[in-house]
């Protein structure tokens, strides 16, 4: 494969013409440094918002879950549209992670590893809000089927609440076994570069003996294989599940088939917008720009208008169905999404989430990264709205006007929705601090993609890494 | 102690040693171990040792856990509903209708049923107070008789001003009281007063007194302003007999029509087949000009026919039915009430629909005589008066003016059971019992009598009225000695079926009641030329300016309920807000005026002005502005933490004010009779707003046009029609039955009971009685205005009000809603914990243990009666703690909860037919909703059992389910809302 590493006619991935010591260095030396004025800024304001929320769900936890905004006709609102949005913002990394290493995209090796690690907050960040959007959180345990001591009891294999707790726990766990093991070779290196005896213990442990043979090399590439195809499943499984939560229901708007595949890409489409607002702060803090190129960015520009596409066929979809169907509470919820009391909302979605990403069909626009920024924070919120409008709108107005209710969040809400975003950041700030941000043997394998080969030996004798073990 | 005793257990251990041998290794543990377990027991003593102490001598009817009921009378107003109070371990948990009772034949409204709350009010006066100081017995009445015999020596006025007094021995005794002085006077007056009818047929027809109204034989009803159904004189019997021309029985069916001509938007309004919609001025003329017109049908004039081709048109059917008609009012005018007199005496219509020879006591006020008084008071010429059972400064409109002239009384004494307005102004204060906590007797209409009994020992130091007033004659018996003395000397000789009198009283007392044989009143022949003089000039004027109409509340009545927060959260049946009155204004007069919801406004009249807030009202006149009275109530500031306390909690009431504000100041005097309806007032913004808390917004079947382009079509959740239609075809009006095809096939089957409840909304008038008797019932906590504004109401059933302006017209339904414990239930499916379960009987059950809170269930439900315990709610205090179910669970904040068709209920019942060897029977089991229900709308049973009434209903054309087509397939159903109205049934 050597040949294709080195093809003129191919894109470089990374820039700068580094040696392999290079990207040790460049990776690993962010570690031994001392963290940037940037970085106490961040983990300031992340620590601080991480304490807001941590403040508002103690409060609410002492109080009772009366302290959210949420009313016998909207049982659900801030919660799970959180809850939702957080579990959207993993599939990216699993995306990157799993499904384009086996369609064999070379370029995903220098996002992969925060991509993941973005997955494993985000899902930590989403499997919160679950238990303690509970009436009784303490008991949140009796969700899992376990043998107990009290009688029959069972869990209801019906609910998709069950459902979900079974996806979200695989997930995670799948999620953290892929991104660990991606670790291991990452860590051998770091503990045979650092000084500090207690560092040295810790990724000693955690490198698990890896000596760099051929051997080992050799079982890792077949593991993270096996495991890259049983996190693909995932990307699908997961978000479908979750959308059962509403699909399952008799609720007019959420009783809706579409809702798997829509879910699926919807999640995917507000993954890569995390992603990549993660990324273009990360190459700018750790000044990784060599690594993470324009190339990346606008590659995944241009994932986000594939599924942009996706989500704005499902939004046009669902509203034509339900216009067509003749059922009159159906037709009722679509026209009060879009006309009703929550219009700012839908039409917020709307906007963030099927104009906004047309810009990207613009090179001059995906190359211009402030305006990229922008762009996917505004997808971000249009992807958290696109779970308010699915949950709130059709609770509001369901079948009997007597119950219609207006939903409203109050303080403790916003603070919690805050402390979500504040655990997200605190943890991936502690992230880049101590683990390598750019999976160092990976990247290593893709270092001389698109380079002119400078000597005829160069092609014979460079180690490129084996991405397809057979 | 424990550290003592474990000493002394040590000294002897060591006492048994061999003291040679010391301690060994072995001993050591030994002794080690007793001294740890010595301790260990004695730290597992709890803190308090609290006494339970068991009867040792069980009283002969009391067992623990099993219920007894009692029957008795509602005091909640004058109407003396029968109740049977439901007594566990030595306190009422209950109150129910007595299916027995000649009046009110098994209801109970929700005042009667929120009564019971007051008796485990803890403000009440538990001590009688002299000079604002608590006081003994003696020394109040040794200062009450020091100033009678001083009156009695040197002469003076002795008043006694009560409310309606319906208890034949409290007047006997009050009249024997009075007898003592020279000028003894006793005056009754009610807030809501009807002395007009009263003052009327002393005009036509020679004596002063209220008929009694037979709606059960009334074909024709035309209103005006008589709310009938909700506030008007005796509601729960009104009720009863109005349904029953209703109840499409019979073959071919038979329906009543009911008209009703009101400015506001009243329970009643909205339950007539016409509502006829016109300012207080309109109305009045209205009267006048139906007069002429039936005098005209009458031939006693041959004047043409009215203008008004409404009032031709009612003419029309009136005379079409004679004596079979009835035409009311509520407004308290000599004039109105005397033409109304003129019609129904033309119509043939006493005798039949209207009896005066056995005459109702329902109400007794003579305003006049109230109005001579309060000159007496104001000249300082009343040496002592007494006030029982009214509470004039806070209800009169010379309220304050009156507590100056009371405060110049030589002797006030407020005979009451809290600290009101007046008792505030009074010399003594004599600490009544509450009505569940003494004997009493009531003659609400004559010839039948009504039993009051005592069901717990009372609280504090409390006398009933009888009792002191017995006491001040010198008297040393007790309420139980005067009331059978009083019996036994009167009322046992208007009857002749018992013969001994301790059969006659054994017999009341069990049945609550005693019907006795009356000489029938004889009045004067109608004095028709009298009343047609008056009627002939009568010429109204319409005014264009606003007009007030001051109304009672379903749940406030005069303010006398205002400390019963169960009352002050159950929803308006009209409105649906709760906590608050406010001024009711039409959608085009509040643009007029550039006023909206909420908007505190100033309203002035006569040199007095008050300050509401704006509440639009559909369906209210446009010249009207409504405010209810019964609200503003002193003391009423308690209720301001009323609810869960948290960082964005808002009091209930703000600091320092009462709930709501007190209307009565603005009532007028029009020759001398109170008016409820002012003309000519002024409406100013203050700038201030005041929000709302309402269970229910203004969302109508119909989908709003801006939200409607494709379709505008009524959703299908009330099933209405006309009477016409109906007639024709049984079934008109039904929706389109959806066939509903399942891939679940049966999950359950129901081979025992499967229970069902199917409710008449042709019966129901939404007076919401179901659902006080429901929070009685399942222990449902009081949520305060807050929690409510927050659409976190917590009760299991509520009445769904719908209006419906569609066509131009007006129209309201009422529809009541709890959980209808669907075969297919969406809740059940979705639950993660199985917290919510099918039980083999049909029921949907909740377990609160298991409940986690996820709120999914809620979320699926598509009727939203499942409800949260978003906090911990509280039960109010240790006192109002008392009136809880036994049988019921209270649930913590985090689980979810519902309607379980009082499964207490089911349960005792079957354990019942159990133990006594035999099958339930149909109607053995009635939940706390359809207990009560006036109308008797509801009907529970089950649906296995083909002879039960509740398949009859199932089997009845007009029976549907609510959102039927989801599958779901819910136990509770519909019968068709029938209405005598022209067109096409909906």
């Amino acid at each position: 494969m050597a040949h294709v590493a080195c093809s003129p006619l191919r894109k470089q991935l990374i820039l700068g013409n580094k040696s392999y010591a290079d990207v040790t260095h460049d990776v690993a030396d962010l570690l031994d440094q001392k963290p940037s004025a940037l970085w106490y800024v961040g983990m300031f304001i992340s620590v601080a918002m991480l304490a807001l929320g941590v403040w508002a769900t103690t409060y609410q936890l002492m109080t009772g879950i009366g302290t959210w905004g949420l009313n016998n006709t909207v049982g659900w609102a801030f919660d799970i549209t959180n809850f939702v949005f957080w579990i959207g913002i993993g599939h990216a990394g699993t995306l990157i992670s799993a499904i384009l290493f086996l369609f064999k995209q070379k370029w995903r090796t220098s996002v992969n590893r925060s991509a993941e690690a973005m997955t494993i907050f985000a899902v930590i960040c989403a499997g919160l809000f679950p238990i303690i959007h509970m009436g009784r959180p303490w008991l949140a345990f009796w969700v899992i089927p376990y043998p107990n001591l009290r009688g029959p009891l069972w869990v209801n294999f019906r609910s998709p609440l069950v459902w979900d707790m079974f996806a979200i726990s695989t997930y995670f766990i799948i999620s953290l076994t892929f991104w660990y093991v991606g670790l291991i070779p990452d860590l051998a290196t770091l503990r045979d570069r650092t000084t500090s005896k207690i560092k040295k213990a810790f990724y000693s442990f955690f490198s698990l003996g890896w000596n760099g043979s051929n051997r080992t090399w050799s079982r890792y590439e077949t593991v993270y294989m096996l495991l890259a195809g049983l996190a693909t499943p995932l990307v699908v499984s997961v978000h479908t599940i979750v959308s059962w939560d509403f699909a399952t229901s008799v609720i007019p708007g959420w009783h809706t088939t579409i809702f798997p595949p829509y879910f699926v890409a919807g999640a995917v489409f507000s993954g890569f917008a995390m992603v990549l607002t993660l990324m273009l702060i990360a190459r700018k803090v750790m000044k990784l720009e060599e690594y993470i190129t324009l190339h990346h960015i606008e590659s995944m520009c241009k994932i986000i208008i594939a599924t942009a596409g996706m989500v704005g066929l499902a939004y046009i979809t669902e509203f034509f169905v339900a216009l067509y169907s003749g059922n009159e509470f159906e037709r009722f919820t679509f026209i009060n999404r879009a006309l009703g009391p929550y219009a700012w909302a839908y039409w917020t979605m709307v906007t963030c989430n099927l104009v906004v990403p047309q810009f990207f069909w613009s090179k001059k626009i995906r190359q211009n990264l402030t305006a990229v920024f922008v762009l996917v924070a505004l997808i971000n919120v249009g992807m958290w709205f696109e779970r308010f409008v699915i949950i709130v709108t059709s609770l509001s107005r369901d079948y009997l006007p007597s119950s219609w209710a207006h939903y409203s969040p109050t303080c403790i809400e916003v603070a919690t929705l805050i402390g979500s975003f504040g655990l997200f950041f605190t943890l991936f700030l502690l992230f880049v601090r101590y683990l390598p941000v750019i999976s160092i043997g990976e990247v290593k394998g893709v270092l001389k993609y698109g380079r002119v080969a400078t000597s005829p030996t160069e092609t014979i004798h460079t180690p490129v890494r084996k991405e397809v073990a057979v | 102690m424990a550290e003592k005793n474990d000493t002394i257990l040590l000294d002897r251990a060591a006492d048994e040693l061999p003291p040679v041998q010391g301690v060994n290794r072995r001993d050591f543990l030994k002794l080690a171990g007793f001294t740890f377990g010595g301790a260990l027991l004695a730290g597992c003593q709890p803190a308090k040792v609290e006494k339970a102490i068991p009867f040792l001598i069980q009283p002969e009817e009391l067992t623990p856990g099993v219920a007894t009921w009692y029957a008795t009378t509602c005091a909640g107003c004058s109407a003396g509903c029968g109740v049977l109070a439901k007594n566990r371990d030595g306190r009422p948990i209950k109150l129910e209708g007595n299916p027995d009772h000649p009046i009110s034949k098994g209801g109970l409204c929700a005042i009667g049923q929120a009564t019971l709350l007051g008796l485990y009010d803890s403000q009440r006066l538990m001590s009688p107070l002299a000079n604002g100081k608590a006081a003994t017995w003696d020394e109040v009445d040794r200062r009450v008789a020091e100033q009678l015999d001083r009156i009695k020596k040197n002469g003076g006025a002795v008043r006694f001003l009560t409310g309606t007094v319906t208890s034949p021995t409290t007047e006997a005794l009050i009249r024997r009281f009075l007898g003592m002085f020279k000028d003894g006077k006793h005056i009754q007056y009610d807030a809501l007063s009807a002395s007009a009818i009263l003052d009327a047929h002393e005009k036509t027809h020679g004596v002063r007194v209220l008929p009694q109204y037979r709606f059960d034989r009334a074909d024709v009803l035309v209103s005006f302003d008589a709310d009938f159904l909700g506030t008007w004189i005796s509601p729960v019997e009104f009720t009863a007999g109005y349904c029953e021309k209703r109840s499409l029985q019979g073959q071919p069916p038979s329906f009543s029509y009911h008209a009703q001509i009101e400015s506001r938007v009243s329970l009643t309004g909205s339950n007539a087949d016409e509502r006829i919609c016109r300012s207080p001025v309109e109305i009045n003329i209205m009267i006048t000009q139906l007069a002429k017109a039936i005098a005209a049908k009458a031939g006693i004039t041959t004047a043409g026919t009215p203008t008004d081709s409404t009032v031709s048109r009612l003419a029309e059917k009136l005379w079409s039915a004679r004596r079979r008609s009835l035409v009311l009012s509520g407004i308290n005018g000599l004039a109105i009430q005397i033409a109304v007199n003129f019609i129904n005496h033309l119509l043939d219509n006493y005798g039949t629909t209207i009896e005066i020879e056995r005459p109702s006591h329902q109400k007794q006020g003579n305003d006049r005589e109230l109005k001579a008084l309060l000159d007496e008071l104001k000249s300082g010429s009343v040496a002592a008066i007494f006030i029982h059972g009214c509470n004039p400064v806070y209800d009169l409109p010379d309220g304050q003016n009156l507590a100056d002239w009371l405060k110049k009384t030589p002797m006030v004494v407020s005979l009451t059971d809290r600290l009101d307005e007046t008792a505030e102004v009074s010399t003594m204060v004599c600490a009544e019992p509450h009505a569940l906590e003494t004997w009493s007797d009531a003659e609400p209409v004559t010839g039948v009598l009504t039993i009051m009994q005592p069901l717990i020992q009372p609280f504090g130091s409390t006398r009933p009225f009888t009792e002191s007033l017995a006491a001040w004659m010198g008297e040393k018996l007790s309420a139980h000695e005067l009331l059978q003395k009083e019996w036994e000397r009167t009322h046992f000789k208007r009857q002749t079926e018992k013969r001994s009198f301790k059969d006659f009283w054994g017999d009341a007392v069990k049945q609550g009641f005693a019907t006795v044989q009356s000489k029938p009143l004889s009045s004067r022949p109608f004095n028709l030329d009298a009343a047609w003089n008056a009627l002939r000039e009568s010429t109204g004027i319409a005014s264009t300016e606003l007009a007030l109409v001051l109304y009672p509340t379903m749940t406030m009545h005069d303010g006398r309920h205002a400390h019963n927060p169960w009352l002050h959260e159950l929803p308006d049946p009209v409105t649906k807000i709760v906590w608050d009155n406010y001024a009711s204004l039409s959608r085009k007069t509040a643009e007029a005026l550039q006023l909206e919801e909420g908007d505190v406004v100033r309203i002035e009249a006569e040199g007095k002005s008050l300050d509401v807030p704006v509440h639009i009202q559909p369906g209210q006149d446009d010249k009207t502005v409504a405010v209810a009275l019964g609200y503003g109530r002193k003391g009423t500031d308690r209720f301001t933490n009323i609810g869960p306390q948290w960082l964005e909690a808002k009091p209930t009431v703000a600091a320092g004010s009462c709930v709501g504000t007190n209307a009565a100041p603005m009532l007028a005097w029009n020759n001398s009779m109170l008016t409820y309806d002012i003309s000519n007032v002024r409406l100013t913004r203050t700038g201030q707003t005041h929000p709302f808390a309402s269970t229910q917004d203004h969302h109508s079947l119909h989908v709003p046009p801006h939200l409607a382009p494709v379709d505008g079509k009524r959703r299908p959740i009330i099933q209405e029609t006309t009477f016409a239609a109906y007639a024709a075809d049984p079934s008109s009006g039904s929706f389109e039955k959806a066939e509903v095809v399942s891939l679940w096939g049966d999950p359950h089957k129901y081979h025992g009971y499967h229970w069902g409840i199917v409710i008449d909304l042709t019966a129901c008038t939404g007076c919401s009685a179901c659902v006080v008797s429901c929070q009685a019932e399942n222990n449902i906590p009081i949520v305060g205005k807050d929690e409510v504004s927050r659409s976190r109401e917590l009760t299991w059933i509520r009445v769904d009000r719908y209006y419906d302006e569609s066509d131009g017209t007006f129209s309201v339904a009422h529809q009541p809603m709890m959980c209808h414990h669907c075969d297919n239930a969406p809740c059940e499916t979705v639950c993660p914990v199985l917290a919510t379960v099918h039980s083999e009987e049909g029921l949907n059950q909740q377990v609160y243990n298991r409940c986690v809170g996820t709120r999914y269930c809620s979320n699926n439900c598509p009727y939203k009666v499942r409800r949260f315990n978003w906090f911990q709610y509280e039960h109010g205090d240790e006192r109002q703690r008392l009136v809880l179910n036994p049988d019921i669970t209270v649930r913590d904040r985090g689980v979810m909860e519902k309607c379980t068709f009082c499964v207490q209920r089911i349960q005792e019942a079957k354990i019942a037919a159990k133990r006594d060897g035999v099958p339930l029977k149909d109607g053995d089991i009635q939940p706390a909703c359809a207990q009560s229900c006036p109308a008797k709308a509801i009907v529970f049973g089950d649906m296995n059992d083909p002879n039960s009434e509740l398949v009859k209903r199932i089997k009845d054309p007009r029976h549907y389910r609510v959102l039927e087509e989801l599958g779901i397939r819910p136990s509770v159903g519909y019968l068709t809302l029938v209405r005598n109205r022209e067109g096409e049934g909906a």
